[in-house]
């Protein structure tokens, strides 16, 4: 990676600089690096509830958060939460009149009130990552089409609601469930377009942790963030974390749905941008990912003082067994910070005692306590999914 | 009898206390920011804001990292056939040389 390209810098316009685009240089923007271009993206508008949030799309609405919000905790504030839709939502949404149907193979299809959801179970929280599949696509090389994100299309938050097992058994399943699938009330503007609806297989809906939540960070989820009710499935891709809840339905077979059956999938062998025509299975699992957040790529740091690392990591699906960071040709264990549970962000830090060896291509790696670690290359697909490549930044002691 | 049925009772209603503590719902709703429809000049602005920008922001189609024709020959062609947008069929070539053209004079960064 060639040095300045990641450089994640909010630019005013006219603040020195000659890389701004015409039609941005009213707004405040920022530079995602992505190789290649474009890379510059609007701070604004301003979405109601959100802080300021890098503006990928006003609609249906994409919000990336700058990475400066992981600099400090584990906890990503909701205003600072990304926000991915792929249809127009409902902006509106009366909480009496919400129901959640549960159908398809259970014993008793039954149509739920939020306080007849609020009352399936008892009540759990779990704090947990939620970051898109699509994550980093922006930085694929070579690139590839979709929405162009950076690396901020991650969050984690304290998330409250009662488990869908629960859920489900107000309806009773049925013998010869496979799977389970959502819908939300965002629905396609155009007729026969396909929902976006998604399902688990019914194992991963049935675990002890997978919720129908009603809250983040102890607040009521915001419309943005799936008001009233959303699926939560830690250590999954948030594609699965349906927002909106509305249907709830139980299938005995596979799921041949459009997000299912032919979108969110990744080869299911390694695949050069040359090949076409590949078996692929669908985007599961979060892999490990971890980040440097004190510094940005091509920050200067004060030759030969110590020099304090620090950062953000997770396990993904598995517990995050250890961040080391590495160099060219030499890695140095990382301390982890505080453990907010199997899911959570966790920090970490790390002390270099003298700041003038080689700050080039520096970057955090982690570990899961199943053995797999982030890898040195990309395992580039042609959807951009399920990024953790180990990213890598610049610094220059001086 | 009664009383170890009063009992259990009793029970059940401390483990409904105990699991689900009431809930507040309250209605929501959020006033989304207009979206200003920047596109940059250039042949088949037009099409591109006749066929395009109703389902959603121009910012999807200029973000995209530079492709060939024939990759924005089958995006356009997959909001027609998959996403059923009302594309008129007579203005996709407009739509393509329109995004071509945006990505030819973007300045290489």
């Amino acid at each position: 990676m060639s040095e300045g390209r990641l450089t994640r810098r909010t630019l005013i316009a006219g603040a020195g600089t000659t890389a701004l685009a015409a039609p941005l240089l009213a707004q405040k923007v920022i530079d995602l690096g992505l190789p290649g271009g474009p890379g510059l993206r609007p701070l604004d508008p301003q979405f109601p509830g959100k802080g300021e949030m890098i503006v990928q799309r006003i609609r249906p609405p994409l919000l990336e958060a700058p990475m400066a919000v992981f600099r400090d905790g584990v906890i990503t504030p909701n205003d600072r939460h990304f926000v991915r839709w792929n249809w127009d939502m409902p902006t509106s949404v009366k909480a009496s009149d919400h129901r959640v149907a549960v159908g398809g193979a259970v014993a008793k299809p039954v149509s739920l009130t939020l306080d007849e959801i609020a009352a399936a179970g008892e009540h759990v929280s779990i704090v947990a990552v939620n970051q898109c599949a699509g994550n980093g696509r922006g930085l694929s090389e070579p690139r590839v089409t979709g929405t162009q994100w950076g690396n901020g299309a991650m969050a984690c938050a304290k998330w409250t609601g009662v488990r869908l097992r629960d859920v489900l058994a107000t309806a009773g399943v049925a013998e010869g469930a496979k799977r389970v699938r959502f819908a939300g009330l965002d629905v396609p503007l155009t007729e026969g377009a396909p929902q976006f609806i998604k399902s688990l297989p019914l194992d991963i809906a049935m675990r002890d942790d997978v919720l129908v939540a009603w809250a983040m960070n102890d607040e009521p989820l915001p419309i943005l963030h799936g008001f009233p009710l959303r699926i939560v499935v830690p250590g999954w891709f948030s594609t699965y974390w349906v927002k909106m809840l509305a249907t709830i339905e139980v299938l005995t077979g596979e799921d041949d749905s459009y997000y299912v059956a032919d979108s969110y999938r990744l080869p299911a062998q390694p695949v050069t941008p040359a090949d076409k025509d590949f078996a692929t299975v669908p985007v599961t699992t979060i892999p490990p990912r971890a980040f440097i957040t004190s510094h940005a790529d091509g920050d200067t740091v004060a030759k030969g003082k110590p020099l304090v690392l620090e950062g953000i990591a997770f396990g993904g699906n598995a517990p995050l067994a250890r961040v080391d960071l590495v160099g060219k040709s030499w890695e140095v264990p990382c301390t982890l910070g505080p453990d907010e549970g199997r899911y959570a962000f966790r920090r970490w830090t790390v002390t270099l005692p003298n700041a003038s060896g080689d700050l080039t291509g520096i970057g955090a790696r982690a570990a899961d306590t199943q053995g797999a670690v982030q890898p040195e290359t990309l395992a580039w697909n042609p959807s951009g999914y399920a990024r953790n490549v180990i990213e890598r930044i610049t610094l220059r002691a001086q | 009898m009664r009383a170890a049925a009063a009992l259990a009772l009793l029970a059940l209603a401390l483990v409904a206390c105990d699991s689900a503590p009431k809930v507040a719902f309250a209605d929501a709703s959020i006033t989304l920011p207009d979206d200003p429809l920047d596109l940059p000049e250039g042949p088949g602005r037009d099409a591109v804001l006749e066929n395009c920008t109703a389902c959603h922001s121009p910012s999807t189609m200029l973000q995209q990292p530079k492709v060939s024709r024939e990759k924005w020959e089958s995006i356009v062609g997959k909001m027609r056939t998959l996403y059923k947008a009302p594309v008129d069929e007579a203005a996709v070539p407009a739509i393509v040389d329109y995004m071509v053209h945006v990505q030819e004079a973007r300045p290489a960064s």
